[in-house]
């Protein structure tokens, strides 16, 4: 086709190795976007293997009260690394390995504008997350105060083993990585786009990835001082976070938050971004207003920064700062509701094709609605003071991180597999995993919600014999068995897939974004050549000649 | 139907006020979901591709009046939210001047220390309060972060070492009311649970009257050696016992442990047999506890439960 | 290329937070030390504040260390990285001495939340100084061995950029420790 163009701009970097069939140093020296992504994603599945069996022993424990199956001690340490891992190992590795494959495709670019930093911060993920589990292996065993680490219960002499050590250490580590890939990713996106690619053009998960990493490169630094400051503490006797040396106890808290919570929208706005692309091409239609989707993602990530203290509603601060800390918010409910009902009007009248992707995307709405709206219940200062620290949160982040990001995340790797692989996952097999994902998760988390209200505190290896709270719990336990079912069913789809899965083709969704103009998977230059980008859909535009996307193309 | 307890059996105004507005909000709530469900239903069900029909529908790139629509109301409930929640959270908390608090609570891993400013009583982990009557309440922590909670009576207040807090409490009625903590604070955070035990005030008083009654030390007898054992073992280096030398804060006073109900900040009901069994090895029961296995033969175990319940009775 | 550039630029925006979080640390102790030692009682302002201009000066020398490029002057580019570099590690020099004198005093990171701060602050950024020298001692390597044909190099660009913000965090870090405690 004369019309379309050689790919610009050209990387000043040389190739990597074309030899990819070469065995293991072919990728442990890779610095290829598509290996790299592919590695990432290799990685966050044997953690959230590890991760569910952390859940799973904690289920069992919890399934009646007084139960002695799990030691308080080891209990401790299973719930601290199954939140760390789920978060750090899991749902944001996932998100950026995805986010590493797919952007320069996306986007028309032969790859991330710094490939050498692209594998650096793999590496440090990779070494960070043996750093954190090594720490099971050693005398003092695994850290033992929750992913939050809140001093001065993680420091000297209230924490005398090394467990929160290892803690920070790996969590520093796989901390620089992410800020290394939020800046590759900020340049890759600003710099590398291909000619006609606008910033009003790219595909909505590209917009949600830039503002993602930029809340990468502004966030991560907060809680990379705070473990330097922690780790002072620890190793060097500092008092930053000791009480009883002039230290204080609520300066973590402030830290820890003011990046956990951004933290949150690191987790979810690329959710939100496989969302934006899968529930438009499964409806045939373009997404219902694109400008709104983005500019409500903007609006997160930077009313995200200005929330933390929400996390410290009973930590006393005051009616005020409680105030405005619930106004700030609750606020963030209205660029997220603006969303919601995009992604409903594009699929209200569309001719929508229920794939397994688009199930997880359509469940996705469900479930994460349901997690965005006790969300803001419980940015209302008194509500929280009701339900913090008990099983209603538990509830509640679970339907916005499993809800939303895990089933985004299952949705990508249904639709995104086939450019992966070459190969499309088995769609009986997804359908299983979708229907007991669905029936395992609501079952685990639902019944939460009522057991928090009742006064079940989070955290706890056992619970009070109340009535009705050791059935409640035992059919959460049941659900929880449920969904770990569903993963290994997810998992055996992926690896009958890999060898016997109908072969995709380019373009198997007939979906409209560049890397859907490539070959599945790509060759390592990506294209030959970039089709013509004058749309938001270049794909649509080259199928639809009659009909192209602009100057129509916008919200009217 | 049993009592469910939390948010459905407020007890005290400020619980109630709380309540009240969950309610409201989880209705609002639950009128959005059903909202987006209903229209997520219809469009799988009047938009699902049928077979056969392969042509694109028509492509629709929105629409701005809508989207002004859908963020012009959540503003607006957004605003009706958050004003119900400032009057709610005046309500549930309001200034308490300059006065001396009622109670002092402070946080130990993993019990309450439950002081009376007023009269001297110092207990644990079970809460006597007059029913009706507003309490202040001062928390504080001696170690790591606390959290209390007793979810029929009101709100959480986190117990920070270095930063005081003060809430009311208040039970409408008398009864028992159990809370926890609800901070995570280490091994035994699951053991650190709270009675709360509102009294009409004539038995309030009463109580406060026994509690302030010094005993005498039993002399003779299986009690007199449990006094002698106490005295001479480890135990009075972190106990409390009124009228004798032992004076230490690091577990709690015992003077009328008798009288409570629970043993262990809730893991054993208050009987000699249990109170035997925990002498006899602590750590079966609160694993990680501070306080250790002493290995104590049985009789000296007898003689130390004698003695205890023989502190109670005079 | 503008890439270079634009992740240097990104880059020190991220450690300005980073900076900015030990800053807060500092700021939010400040005051609340009843006894022990305090900026007030245990710093020598003017000795510090001397050996901050050579730092200051750095960052002269290093903008004409640019423009010698600019203008292909190979030789005067060589001189002011080397003058760059001899000023920087005259302030470290200086913070060496000034380390010390505390040290010898029984000032230690582990003494109160002054020592706790002060060290965490002026250690951190004493390490990007060195990282600094480090990065302009590999520059020089390269200028000797005649890299740099000018006008223009991303390498030397992208260093002085971060040279500048060493220098500039200096700044706020005298002006937070030293000033607000002695003027």
């Amino acid at each position: 086709m004369s019309s379309r163009i050689p790919l610009v701009p050209e990387n000043a970097v040389p190739l990597p190795s074309l030899k990819a069939n070469n065995g293991l140093l072919s990728w442990v020296s890779s610095i290829d976007h598509k290996q790299i992504g592919i590695m990432y994603l290799i990685i966050t599945l044997i953690y959230f293997l590890l991760g569910g069996l952390e859940a799973l022993l904690i289920r069992v424990q919890l399934a009646h009260p007084g139960n002695d199956f799990l030691t308080p001690e080891l209990y401790n340490q299973l719930f601290t690394m199954h939140g760390t891992t789920m978060i750090f190992f899991v749902v944001m590795p996932f998100l950026i390995g995805v986010g590493v494959y797919l952007l320069p495709l996306m986007i028309g670019a032969r790859d991330m504008a710094f490939p050498r930093l692209n594998a650096l911060s793999f590496w440090l993920f990779f070494f960070g997350g043996i750093l954190l589990y090594y720490s099971f292996f050693t005398q003092s065993g695994a850290p033992d105060v929750g992913w939050f680490a809140y001093a001065p219960l993680s420091e000297k002499p209230f924490s005398l083993n090394k467990g929160p050590t290892y803690w920070a250490l790996g969590l520093l580590a796989s901390g620089i990585g992410s800020v290394a890939s939020g800046l590759n990713n900020v340049v890759t996106i600003l710099t590398m786009r291909t000619p006609g690619m606008t910033m009003r053009r790219i595909p909505l998960f590209v917009w949600m990835m830039l503002v993602t990493s930029l809340l990468l490169v502004f966030v991560i630094p907060i809680i990379t001082a705070a473990f330097a400051m922690m780790l002072l503490d620890s190793i060097l006797g500092a008092t930053f976070f000791t009480p009883a040396h002039g230290g204080s106890a609520i300066l973590w808290q402030h830290f820890f938050w003011g990046f956990g919570h951004p933290e949150v929208y690191i987790l979810i706005l690329p959710a939100f971004g496989i969302i934006s692309e899968v529930i438009p091409v499964f409806s045939r239609k373009p997404i219902y207003g694109y400008e709104f989707v983005a500019a409500s993602t903007v609006a997160i990530g930077l009313l995200s920064l200005g929330v933390w203290a929400h996390h410290m509603f009973a930590v006393g601060l005051g009616n005020a700062a409680n105030a405005y800390f619930s106004l700030a918010s609750m606020l963030i409910a209205i660029p997220t509701g603006v969303k919601v009902l995009n992604w409903v009007a594009t699929m209200w009248g569309g001719r929508i094709n229920f794939a397994t992707p688009m199930l997880f995307g359509t469940a996705f709405i469900i479930e994460f609605v349901v997690g965005g709206l006790t969300g803001v219940a419980i940015a209302s200062v008194p509500i929280d003071w009701v339900v913090t620290d008990s099983y209603f949160i538990v509830a509640h982040f679970h339907y916005a991180i499993f809800g939303g990001s895990v089933f985004a995340i299952f949705a990508g790797v249904y639709y995104w597999f086939p450019k992966f692989t070459g190969r499309m996952l088995s769609e009986t097999l997804g359908k299983w995993h979708f229907w007991l994902t669905v029936i395992g998760f609501n079952m685990t988390f639902f019944i939460q919600h009522f057991l928090g209200v009742m006064g079940m505190p989070r955290r706890t290896y056992t619970y009070y014999d109340m009535p009705y709270w050791g059935s409640m719990n035992l059919i959460s336990t049941i659900g929880a068995m449920i969904l770990g079912l569903s993963v290994l069913i997810f998992v055996w789809n992926i690896l009958v897939s890999l060898r016997h899965g109908r072969p995709a083709g380019d373009n198997p969704w007939n979906a409209w974004t560049l890397e859907w103009a490539t070959t599945s998977p790509p060759a390592v230059e990506n294209f030959e050549l970039v089709p013509p980008v004058r749309g938001r859909r270049p794909l649509w535009d080259l199928a639809h000649p009659d009909m192209p996307d602009e100057p129509g193309a916008k919200t009217v | 139907m049993e009592n469910l307890g939390g948010l459905f059996n407020p007890s005290s105004p400020e619980m109630e006020a709380m309540a009240g507005l969950t309610y409201y909000t989880i209705a609002l709530c639950l009128v959005i979901l059903g909202i987006i469900v209903i229209a997520v239903a219809y469009i799988i069900i009047r938009y699902r591709k049928k077979p056969g029909d392969d042509g694109e529908p028509y492509q629709n790139f929105g629409n701005i009046k809508l989207e002004i629509v859908w963020t012009v109301i959540p503003i607006a409930m957004v605003a009706v939210l958050f004003l119900l929640t400032c009057s709610t959270m005046k309500e549930v908390d309001p200034p308490a001047g300059d006065r001396d608090p009622d109670l002092v609570i402070i946080g130990h891993q993993w019990w309450w220390e439950i002081r009376y400013p007023s009269s001297g009583v110092s207990t644990s982990n079970e809460i006597h309060i007059p029913a009706g009557e507003k309490m202040l309440v001062r928390l504080e922590s001696i170690d790591v972060i606390h959290d209390f909670w007793v979810p029929e009576l009101g709100r959480k207040i986190d117990l920070v070492p270095g930063h005081p807090n003060y809430i009311w409490l208040v039970a409408g009625k008398p009864g028992v009311y159990l809370g926890a903590c609800a901070e995570f604070c280490g091994d035994q955070h699951a053991n650190m649970r709270i009675r709360v035990v509102a009294e009409p005030e004539a038995e309030f008083k009463k109580w406060l009257d026994g509690q302030l009654a010094i005993p005498r030390t039993p002399t003779g007898g299986i009690a007199g050696e449990g006094a002698n054992l106490f005295q001479t073992m480890a135990c009075m280096n972190c106990h409390t016992i009124r009228g004798t030398a032992a004076a230490a804060r690091v577990g709690p006073d015992l003077t009328h442990l008798a009288d409570r109900d629970t043993i262990g900040a809730g893991v054993l009901t208050n009987t000699p047999e249990n109170l035997a069994k925990w002498l006899a090895n602590p750590q079966r029961y609160k694993q990680g506890a501070f306080m250790p296995n002493m290995k104590l033969s049985d009789s000296e175990v007898k003689s130390i439960v004698a003695y205890l319940e023989a502190l109670d009775e005079q | 290329m503008a890439n270079n550039r634009m992740l240097v630029g990104f880059f020190i925006a991220s450690e300005s937070i980073f900076f900015l979080m030990l800053i807060l640390a500092y700021v939010n102790f400040h005051g609340s030390v009843t006894d022990g030692p305090t900026a007030v009682n245990s710093l020598n302002p003017v000795v510090t504040g001397i050996f901050s201009l050579f730092l200051f000066a750095s960052s002269f020398t290093i903008w004409l260390a640019g423009k010698s490029l600019r203008n292909k002057n190979h030789f005067m580019l060589k001189v002011w990285i080397l003058a760059t570099i001899v000023l920087g590690a005259v302030f470290i020099f200086g913070q060496g001495l000034e380390w010390s004198g505390l040290l010898d005093k029984n000032i230690t990171i582990s003494r109160n939340v002054f020592g706790t701060t002060f060290f965490t602050l002026t250690g951190f950024h004493g390490f990007h100084v060195c990282v600094g020298l480090i990065m302009l001692s590999l520059l020089l390597g390269l200028a000797l061995a005649g890299d740099f044909k000018g006008p223009k190099s991303d390498a030397v660009e992208c260093i002085s950029l971060y040279w500048h913000f060493v220098d500039g965090v200096w700044v706020v870090v005298f002006s937070v420790i030293y000033l607000w405690a002695f003027l």
